[in-house]
C-alpha cells in the first residue's frame, strides 16, 4: 500500500518534469494526436479522400458525364473497378467527382456555420442581458422558419447555384452552433480567470478571442464533426428534391439515392458510394473525438 | 519587480489609499416583463448595503464575516468587477465609480485581486508564461525576451521555479496554483490587492506558506491588502485593522488587537467564542448565536443583527444603530454599546 503510493507520487513527479520542453499548445496537441491511433486513421481518410477529390480530373481516364447505352450497367470489372450505371457511365468516376461536391458542400457549409455561429453564441454569451436576448430571439425566430421553403425560396430568387447552396445550408446550420456556444460562454463567463483578465484590464474582444473562445473549443470540436455530416446528407436530401446538384454532375448523397432505385437488379450502386461515405464520416467522427482529446490539456497526463 | 521594489518600498506614511463610501450593491430582479406580465415582484437581494471603510497606505485590512454576508462582493465592487449601485470608491485620491472605461482600465492595473478558488482563476488551456505574461505585456513590457526574464522573477518571488513557465495550471497543486495567481497579480505592479479568501481553499500546512508568502510580499513592495476571510485566526494574524462583517453591513471595526481581545459588538464577540480553543479555556462565557444568517432579500428591519442578538432590546427592531468611535480606537455600530 505504502509501496504503491510512493511509486505514483515519484511518477507524477517524473512526470511534471519530462512536461519541461516548451511545446506549445499545438505542438503538444499534435503529440497526442499521433498516439490517438484511431483519430490518425480517420485523419488519414480524410487526406486521402480530399486529395483523391482534388486530383479527380486528371488521374480518371473517364468523363462522369459520357454515356455508353450498349454498356448499360455492368458489374465490376477490369475496365470499370466500381462497374457502370444504367447509362454506362463508371461508377469509380462518378463517385471521385461526387466526392468533390460532397465534401466541398461538407466542409464550406460547416465552416460558414461555424464561423456565424462562434461569433454570434460569443457576443450573445459574453454581453448577456438585453443584447443576449435581441441575439436569441433573432435566433429562435430563424429556427422557425421551416428549411425547405427556406431553400426553395433562395432558389428561386437567386436561380440555381452550387455557393448559394453552401449559405442556405450554413446559414442553418449556425444556429444549432449559435446556441451551443451561447451555453459555454455563459458558463466560462463565470470563470475567475475572465475576473481576473477584466481586473487587468485586458479589452473585452482580447478576453473573448484568449479566453472564452478557446475554452469552447472541445464542445465547438465535436459539434463541427457532427455537422460535416449532417451537411453531407442534407445536401444529398436536396438533391434527391431536385433542389441541390443536377445530374449529369453528381455527389454522393445523389448516386446514393439513385442507386437505391435499381438496389434489387445493380446492387454495386447503391454499396460503393454508401461504403464511400460511411467510411468518410466515420473517420470524420474518429478525428473528431480525437481531436477533442487532444486539444485538451488535462488530457496529457493520462 | 526590482522597480517596483524602490517605487513603493519603504513610504509607510499613514495616508489614506482607499477609501470606500456608503458603497451598496443591490441585485436587482424585480424588473422586467415578464415580472410585469406575471405581478411577481422578484426580489431585492442587498448583499452590500452602505458600507464605509478606510485603508492606510502600508496596511492590511482584515474583513471577517459568515459566508454569505457579502464580504466577496463588497471586494468585487470596489474594483468594480460587479458594479455598484451607489456610493464611491475613492482609491488614491480618484474615485473610481465614476471613471469612463478607458481611465478605469489605468487604474486597474493599480489594483488587483487574488481569488479564492485557484482552480478556476486560471485559465486551463494557458500555460503559466502566457498567463503571467499577459499582464507584462498589458504593462508595457513588449520584448519577449523581457517577458521570460519577468516572468522567471516573478515565479522566483512567490517561490516557484522558473522551468514552471511552460507548464498548464492542471499541472500544478493548489498551493502552486495560488502561488501563480499571486504572481499574475503582481505582474501589473499593483499598489493595492484584494485577496478574496486566499487560502480557505487550500489544505491548512499550505495556508500557512501563502499567508506568510502574502505578508513577506506586502512587507517588501509596501502593498496594502484587503484581506476577505471567514477565518478569523488568519485573520488576526495577517491583519493591521479587522472589519467585521454581517448581512451586508459593517458591524465593528478597528486595530486587530482591540477586536481581538476586547470586542464590543456582540456578533463579533460571538465570532471570536466560537473559536475553538485547545487548552479547554473560554468555553463558559461563549456567546451563542442561535438560527441562520437572515436572508438578503429581506434583512432584518432596524439592527440586522436583532433576531440573533442574546442582547437585542425593543429600540434594536425598529431603529438601525449609528457607527460611533469608542475610546479603544473600535467603532461599533451597536444601540447597546454607547462608549460612554
Amino acid at each position: 500500500m505504502t509501496q504503491s503510493s510512493e511509486t505514483t507520487a515519484e511518477q507524477s513527479i517524473i512526470d511534471l518534469d519530462s512536461v519541461e520542453s516548451g511545446t506549445s499548445l499545438w505542438e503538444d496537441a499534435w503529440n497526442r494526436l499521433q498516439q490517438n491511433k484511431l483519430a490518425m486513421f480517420g485523419l488519414y481518410v480524410v487526406s486521402f479522400m480530399i486529395i483523391i477529390a482534388l486530383l479527380t480530373p486528371w488521374i480518371t481516364p473517364y468523363s462522369y458525364f459520357e454515356q455508353d447505352l450498349d454498356l448499360g450497367a455492368t458489374a465490376p470489372s477490369a475496365a470499370h473497378w466500381l462497374g457502370t450505371d444504367t447509362l454506362g457511365r463508371d461508377l469509380l468516376t462518378r463517385i471521385m467527382y461526387g466526392s468533390r461536391i460532397s465534401l466541398m458542400v461538407g466542409f464550406l457549409a460547416t465552416a460558414v456555420a461555424l464561423s456565424i455561429g462562434v461569433l454570434w453564441g460569443t457576443v450573445s454569451g459574453y454581453f448577456g442581458g438585453r443584447v443576449d436576448a435581441f441575439m436569441m430571439r433573432t435566433v429562435d425566430i430563424l429556427y422557425a422558419l421551416p428549411f425547405t421553403i427556406f431553400i426553395i425560396l433562395l432558389m428561386v430568387v437567386f436561380g440555381r447555384n452550387i455557393l448559394l447552396l453552401f449559405m442556405a445550408i450554413g446559414a442553418v446550420e449556425w444556429l444549432t452552433m449559435a446556441r451551443i456556444v451561447r451555453g459555454q460562454v455563459l458558463s466560462i463567463r463565470q470563470q475567475e480567470y475572465i475576473d481576473a483578465a477584466i481586473t487587468m484590464g485586458l479589452p473585452k474582444r482580447q478576453i473573448m478571442l484568449r479566453h472564452v473562445i478557446p475554452n469552447t473549443l472541445g464542445t465547438i470540436i465535436i459539434y463541427v464533426t457532427l455537422t460535416i455530416p449532417n451537411v453531407i446528407l442534407l445536401e444529398s436530401f436536396l438533391s434527391f428534391l431536385g433542389l441541390g446538384v443536377q445530374p449529369p454532375q453528381s455527389s454522393w448523397g445523389l448516386l446514393i439515392s439513385y442507386g437505391v432505385e435499381t438496389m434489387e437488379e445493380y446492387p454495386w450502386l447503391l454499396i460503393f458510394p454508401a461504403v464511400v461515405l460511411s467510411v468518410t464520416l466515420f473517420s470524420l467522427n474518429f478525428l473528431g473525438d480525437g481531436l477533442r482529446d487532444a486539444l485538451d490539456p488535462k488530457a496529457s497526463r493520462d | 519587480m526590482n522597480k517596483a521594489m524602490k517605487c513603493t518600498a519603504g513610504t509607510a506614511e499613514q495616508y489614506v489609499l482607499l477609501q470606500v463610501n456608503n458603497l451598496v450593491k443591490h441585485y436587482d430582479s424585480r424588473s422586467g416583463l415578464w415580472g410585469k406580465i406575471t405581478g411577481n415582484p422578484g426580489s431585492l437581494v442587498q448583499a452590500v448595503d452602505g458600507v464605509s471603510l478606510t485603508i492606510n497606505r502600508g496596511e492590511t485590512l482584515g474583513l471577517i464575516g459568515e459566508s454569505g454576508c457579502g464580504k466577496s462582493t463588497l471586494g468585487r465592487a470596489i474594483l468594480r468587477l460587479h458594479e455598484p449601485t451607489s456610493g464611491s470608491v475613492t482609491f488614491d485620491g480618484t474615485d473610481v465609480t465614476k471613471l469612463d472605461a478607458d481611465s478605469l482600465k489605468k487604474m486597474r492595473r493599480r489594483m488587483q485581486i487574488i481569488f479564492q478558488d485557484p482552480y478556476a482563476s486560471l485559465n486551463p488551456r494557458k500555460t503559466i508564461e502566457d498567463i503571467i505574461g499577459t499582464a507584462l505585456r498589458l504593462q508595457g513590457v513588449a520584448k519577449s525576451s523581457d517577458i521570460r526574464g519577468c516572468v522567471t522573477q516573478l515565479l522566483e518571488n512567490v517561490g516557484l521555479k522558473p522551468d514552471h513557465m511552460t507548464r498548464f495550471p492542471h499541472q500544478f497543486s493548489g498551493g502552486q496554483r495560488q502561488r501563480i495567481g499571486i504572481a499574475r497579480a503582481l505582474a501589473l505592479n499593483p499598489e493595492f490587492i484584494v485577496c478574496d479568501e486566499p487560502v480557505s481553499a487550500l489544505d491548512v500546512s499550505i495556508q500557512a506558506q501563502v499567508i506568510q508568502l502574502l505578508d513577506d510580499l506586502k512587507r517588501e513592495l509596501g502593498l496594502t491588502y484587503l484581506f476577505i476571510s471567514h477565518d478569523i485566526s488568519v485573520i488576526g494574524y495577517i491583519s493591521d485593522h479587522i472589519a467585521v462583517m454581517y448581512l451586508g453591513d459593517i458591524v465593528e471595526t478597528g486595530p486587530t488587537k482591540q477586536i481581538l481581545t476586547d470586542p464590543q459588538h456582540p456578533y463579533t464577540q460571538a465570532l471570536l467564542s466560537a473559536v475553538p480553543r485547545v487548552d479547554g479555556s473560554g468555553t463558559g462565557d461563549r456567546v451563542k448565536l442561535t438560527g441562520d444568517l437572515p436572508s438578503p432579500i429581506n434583512p432584518p428591519k432596524g439592527c440586522k443583527f436583532h433576531t440573533r442578538c442574546p442582547y437585542a432590546k425593543d429600540e434594536c427592531q425598529l431603529k438601525k444603530p449609528e457607527h460611533h468611535e469608542l475610546k479603544n480606537g473600535l467603532t461599533v455600530a451597536c444601540h447597546l454599546v454607547t462608549g460612554n
